[in-house]
């Protein structure tokens, strides 16, 4: 599950796709007007629902479309990072990533290499298992 | 220091400088401290100080005590520590400095839950709190009763608490992960946690919301963890380590690691310890060009 | 006459007995550093010198939460699925007078208008062992509310204690008898000669409360704007522990929860102590502060539940005593209440 900023990584991940670039399938995107706008929350609810990882990716920071979202965004996720180390979240299942607008390969690249380290833990069963 | 706190509050009240003063008195049997409101000044001599005054009553400056704002201009009897939490407060607008007047009691310590109580205060049964506590002599108060502490923390913390956080550290992933499905199972839901702490004045809580239910209601353990990691988060930054939730759980939840936890990273991230300067934004509210982590690539 | 005696080494066999006819042992069991309330394992260590679980028993009759039906979408339309509330034979060992008597009351409730089965059929398959206290503290109050550490209503088998080492066993009900018959071969028919009851612990009466006079004070509804309310009960905080630890309290909520296609309708205990509890859809909240919401519980117990029902909403267990955070002690504003006319 990735949840991706309107401006920069959905701009750069449509690049790749009128590229005509492949990388794997298994990505699914959520696009939001601005990393800001992602709560911590969303990503317990991904885990929640049943997805094994979960990637945020925003414009490079100086680049937000509204000038400070990803500052903001940045200090969250420094929290929210430590904190789910701290419950014990393998951090192979959850990536932050700047992506801009005209950085398709590294996107491809992006979603290939944590696919394929997601892939190698397998799913998440300890959280489907809860109940 | 009793007689001058109950002198103190009397004049309060008696000039009508505040309406109310929020601070300790002892149950029926004198066995324990509980919250009261002296609105007359005659009431005044309910008023106690001892170790036994462990909770915080910056809670009830909140917005969520509409009735307790209705009596008008409160007075506060607030150890060091609770004061740490009214300064959070005015940081975030939630209450002006010249609306509250701040009893500041010079503190030796209380103890970790009043049930330890045994007519002696001893290191072991006080939270790790007050071993590390650099605020036994209140700043930002109005007034301040009792004797100067000469108390120094110790220069890296101690106690329990820390202690347990290396431990977690030390701890692979799957472990933590254990350690944390099991403290949180027991989790019955109860809103202790929130209601308790001062920084928790929202006044329709994320939980309550459900369209769409962001947090399971249930009390199973993924509705436990998705409440409990979110209560974190939004602590991150804001709390004072008061140790109110971990001492209202009725379930015994370690709350404090966590929170803990975070204000170290807090800590290291922005360089930034809650509660001391009411001039100061939260770390969470602003930010810096100059932020550092290594994590998003 | 004792029905027969338990050695305390024996109890293994009694809870092997049990599990043998398929039945669950829930017991004392020491978790977090508190004595709960859990359904045992083997391998769990029964916890005997306790003064009180901290939860309620109640929790195995009536979960915290429980899924009462399934719903999944469809391109069809919506399929809803009830579900049976999977009611098992039950042992509840280690319960004390006070919050055994409190399963009539649960009762009441749930029998009130709607039979709700999925309580009433859990309960009929319970038999509640009730040990007879020897030990308290003082937030018990059991005697100030006409009950005492003997009181037999509500459990079906009583246990007393002695210093030989095991328990008298006494049948209540038929229910008890039939339990103690089916696995006669845990307990010995005839207590040793020196098995002697021990002396119970009699929490001291408090000498201001007077129940009756709660009721009728109550029951005039002339009270309820009375500022003496608010005064006592000011510093409560509006979370749902005494609720949720409280042997009577039954209220709950219906919510579903799942994924967009699929999911669980759940009942789940609610408070009447949170402040949504009353909230209307318009916003409007009949019961808008904190003390209206507390004389709702207090009325719940002194008048709601001995006037519909005839059956004690309060049984003195004093578990909101211990629980709460900011000691508002229940007793205090008994207290209060039996002063006015």
């Amino acid at each position: 599950m990735a949840f991706v900023c309107n401006w920069c990584t959905y701009a750069g991940a449509d690049l790749a796709g009128t590229s005509r670039m492949e990388y794997r399938p298994n990505v699914r995107i959520i696009k939001l007007p601005c990393t800001g706008r992602i709560d911590p929350l969303f990503i317990i609810k991904a885990f929640e629902n049943g997805a094994d990882g979960v990637l945020v990716s925003g414009c490079h920071p100086g680049d937000c479309h509204y000038t400070t979202g990803n500052y903001h965004a940045r200090r969250r996720w420094i929290g929210f990072k430590n904190l789910m180390e701290f419950t014990g979240i393998d951090m192979r299942r959850l990536h932050f990533s700047w992506v801009s607008a005209s950085e398709a390969i590294k996107w491809v690249d992006l979603i290939n290499n944590v696919t394929g380290e997601i892939k190698k833990i397998g799913p998440f069963m300890e959280y489907k298992g809860l109940k | 220091m009793e007689e001058q706190l109950r002198n103190k509050a009397k004049e309060l009240l008696e000039t009508g400088c505040v309406k109310v003063v929020i601070g300790y008195g002892w149950n029926r049997t004198k066995t324990r401290t509980a919250p009261v409101f002296i609105t007359r000044p005659e009431d005044a001599d309910r008023l106690v100080w001892n170790p036994l005054c462990v909770n915080n009553l910056s809670v009830y400056l909140t917005r969520k005590f509409k009735d307790i704002q209705a009596l008008g201009k409160p007075a506060i009897v607030a150890k060091g520590c609770d004061i740490r939490n009214i300064v959070v407060l005015i940081t975030e607008a939630q209450v002006r400095r010249e609306d509250v007047v701040i009893i500041g009691m010079t503190c030796g310590g209380v103890v970790y839950r009043q049930e330890l109580w045994k007519g002696e205060l001893k290191p072991e049964i006080m939270p790790t709190k007050c071993a590390n506590c650099g605020v036994r002599n209140p700043r930002v108060a109005d007034f301040v009763i009792g004797e100067r502490s000469s108390f120094t923390p110790p220069e890296a913390p101690t106690g329990m608490v820390f202690d347990k956080i290396k431990a977690i550290d030390a701890m692979t992933p799957a472990e933590r992960w254990n350690f944390w499905i099991g403290e949180f199972s027991r989790c019955i839901k109860c809103y202790a946690c929130r209601q308790v702490c001062p920084l928790c004045y929202c006044e329709r809580c994320i939980t309550e919301k459900n369209m769409p239910q962001w947090i399971e209601t249930s009390a199973h353990p993924r509705g436990n963890l998705s409440w409990n990691l979110t209560r974190a988060m939004h602590l991150v930054g804001r709390c004072t380590f008061c140790g109110e939730c971990e001492r209202a759980c009725p379930v015994n939840i370690p709350l404090n690691l966590m929170n803990q936890k975070m204000i170290q990273v807090v800590d290291e991230a922005f360089a930034f310890k809650s509660g001391y300067d009411e001039k100061t934004h939260p770390p969470m509210i602003v930010f810096s060009p100059d932020d550092k982590e290594g994590f998003i690539k | 006459m004792a029905d027969g005696f338990l050695k305390k080494d024996d109890l293994n066999r009694l809870r092997a007995s049990v599990a043998a006819k398929g039945g669950r042992f829930v017991a004392p069991v020491t978790v977090a550093r508190q004595t709960v309330f859990k359904e045992t394992a083997p391998s769990d260590e029964v916890a005997l010198g306790y003064i009180l679980a901290r939860n309620s028993y109640k929790e195995f009759l009536f979960p915290q939460t429980e899924a009462i039906a399934e719903f999944s979408i469809h391109r069809q339309g919506v399929e809803l699925r009830g579900k049976d509330a999977d009611a098992r034979d039950t042992v509840i060992f280690g319960a004390r007078p006070c919050e055994a008597a409190s399963l009539a009351s649960l009762r009441a409730v749930f029998t009130w208008g709607f039979i709700d089965e999925s309580y009433t059929k859990r309960e009929d398959k319970t038999v509640v062992i009730t040990v007879a206290c020897t030990s308290g503290d003082d937030a018990c109050f059991c005697t100030t509310v006409g009950l005492s550490p003997e009181s037999a209503a509500g459990s079906d088998v009583m246990f007393h204690e002695t210093d030989a080492d095991g328990w008298l066993v006494y049948a209540v009900t038929e229910k008890g008898r039939a339990f103690i018959e089916a696995h006669a071969d845990a307990w010995s028919a005839a207590a040793p000669e020196d098995a002697v009851a021990r002396t119970l612990f009699m929490p001291p009466v408090i000498a201001g409360v007077d129940i009756k006079k709660i009721g009728e004070r109550l029951k005039k509804k002339d009270h309820y704007d009375e500022p003496l309310w608010a005064e006592l009960t000011r510093k409560c905080i509006g979370c749902g522990a005494c609720t949720y630890v409280c042997p009577t309290c039954h209220c709950f909520d219906i919510t579903d929860e799942g994924a967009a296609f699929e999911g669980e309708r759940r009942k789940n205990w609610d408070s009447c102590q949170y402040d949504s509890f009353t909230l209307h859809a318009s916003g409007h909240n009949p019961r808008d502060a904190q003390w209206k919401r507390w004389r709702n519980r207090f009325m719940c117990k002194f008048n709601f539940y001995p006037e519909k029902f005839g059956s004690k909403g309060c049984v003195g267990c004093g578990r909101c005593v211990r629980v709460c955070p900011v000691r508002l002690d229940i007793t205090e504003v008994m207290e209060e209440m039996s002063k006015r006319p």
